[in-house]
């Protein structure tokens, strides 16, 4: 759960998803899920000229699966508070296994 | 460093509690897709999804040349990265 | 519209949770969606939760219902999309039904072909997609639609695809020669031991 809040709070952030198909596309981040899919708005696509089928798309809804990483505003991001949940999330990680 | 007392209130068990000790460190990451990152390691989970800092990222390339191969690498720049865990192969701390 | 289940939970700490306290009017409620949209099959995805603790709002209120799969698609359904497969098709078709795996229903699909400054388009009619196939759904901005961007010509499907099958498998010879000489540098591919193309 931890970064499906964390991309929680990256909504209305200008972000560049870059996929596993080497795709590259810029937009404004609208909505994640559980999955960590990714809906952006607003799409410009890095090396348009090769990629022609999207030319007239202006919305993406990207499968979590095939993305290779997020490019993110380095402002957008609490580091430490991050790195605190972060540490949170995994201790609750290995409490559950125990009890499991 | 934190890793005493860290050592003492959580201790390592599992291969990502090594993982837990390299927050806030430089860390090396080697992916599928023959690529590599070596950034500030933020955040990560279970399932490997990280964030990194101050990237940077390596790829490797074959140019055909007549006589052979020639490996050659490409690098970029990336102030914040999400990387999705599933093209994670290891991370290492990086001295 | 039935009031849809509040989000899921919250990482703890990350961000501080959404104050909304129960009973009050949510100042993001949307407006009623078209009843028929409603799929039958849209599952309850999030577990219930009770009132998140209250504290000062550091991020603007966002409507909880629109984080989850249902919403992200229901959002698309009865749209021309163009969705990408992952081994590079591509197909144009209005999508008119999906479930909770991101299964998708398109009807009227056409399958276009783009290789060498050619296209083509080849009618498909009804499909039927495993949602693990797909690489992204974009929406086609009726405005631009059948936009074709310099240099691509229409072209005859024959000869598009003829083309396009030698330049795949151009393309998989290279990759082959290209991931053989990294393997032995201690690298694999993106796809190594995945069952596609």
């Amino acid at each position: 759960m931890l970064f499906f809040s964390f991309f929680k709070t990256l909504v209305n952030h200008e972000v560049t998803v870059e996929l596993k198909n080497d795709i590259s596309i810029r937009g404004t981040l609208k909505s994640v899920d559980q999955y960590l899919n990714i809906k952006l708005d607003d799409i410009s696509v890095v090396e348009e000229m090769k990629y022609p089928h999207l030319s007239s798309v202006k919305n993406v809804f990207i499968r979590g699966s095939v993305v290779r990483y997020v490019h993110l505003p380095a402002a957008a991001v609490d580091t430490p508070l991050l790195e605190d949940a972060t540490r949170r999330e995994a201790s609750q990680a290995v409490a559950k296994a125990k009890q499991g | 460093m934190a890793e005493a007392e860290d050592a003492g209130a959580n201790p390592v068990n599992e291969p990502l509690d090594l993982v837990r000790l390299s927050l806030n460190e430089v860390v090396f990451v080697k992916l599928r897709g023959d690529r590599e990152l070596q950034g500030r390691l933020h955040a990560y989970d279970s399932h490997c999804n990280l964030v990194l800092g101050d990237v940077t990222e390596t790829i490797y390339m074959v140019d055909e040349e007549d006589e052979g191969e020639d490996v050659r690498t490409v690098k970029k720049q990336s102030e914040m990265l999400f990387v999705r865990g599933d093209s994670v192969v290891l991370i290492s701390p990086q001295q | 519209m039935a009031n849809l289940p509040p989000s899921s939970t919250h990482a703890p700490g990350y961000p501080p949770a959404i104050p909304m306290r129960p009973g009050e009017p949510n100042p993001f409620d949307q407006p009623p969606q078209p009843q028929h949209m409603m799929n039958p099959m849209m599952m309850q995805q999030q577990q219930q939760q009770g009132p998140p603790p209250p504290g000062p709002p550091s991020i603007p209120q966002l409507p909880p219902q629109m984080f989850t799969t249902a919403a992200q698609l229901l959002d698309l359904t009865d749209k021309k999309l163009m969705v990408v497969l992952r081994d590079g098709r591509k197909l144009i078709g209005v999508l008119r039904s999906w479930d909770q795996f991101g299964n998708l229903v398109m009807q009227d699909t056409v399958e276009r072909l783009f290789v060498q400054g050619l296209y083509a388009d080849i009618e498909r009619g009804l499909f039927l997609v495993r949602g693990e196939n797909v690489s992204l759904l974009g929406e086609i901005d009726l405005d631009k639609d059948d936009y074709i961007p310099e240099p691509y010509q229409l072209a005859p499907v024959e000869k598009v695809f003829a083309l396009k099958k030698a330049e795949d498998a151009e393309r998989k010879m290279a990759d082959g020669r290209k991931h053989k000489r990294l393997a032995a540098e201690g690298f694999e591919g993106e796809h190594a031991g995945e069952a596609i193309l």
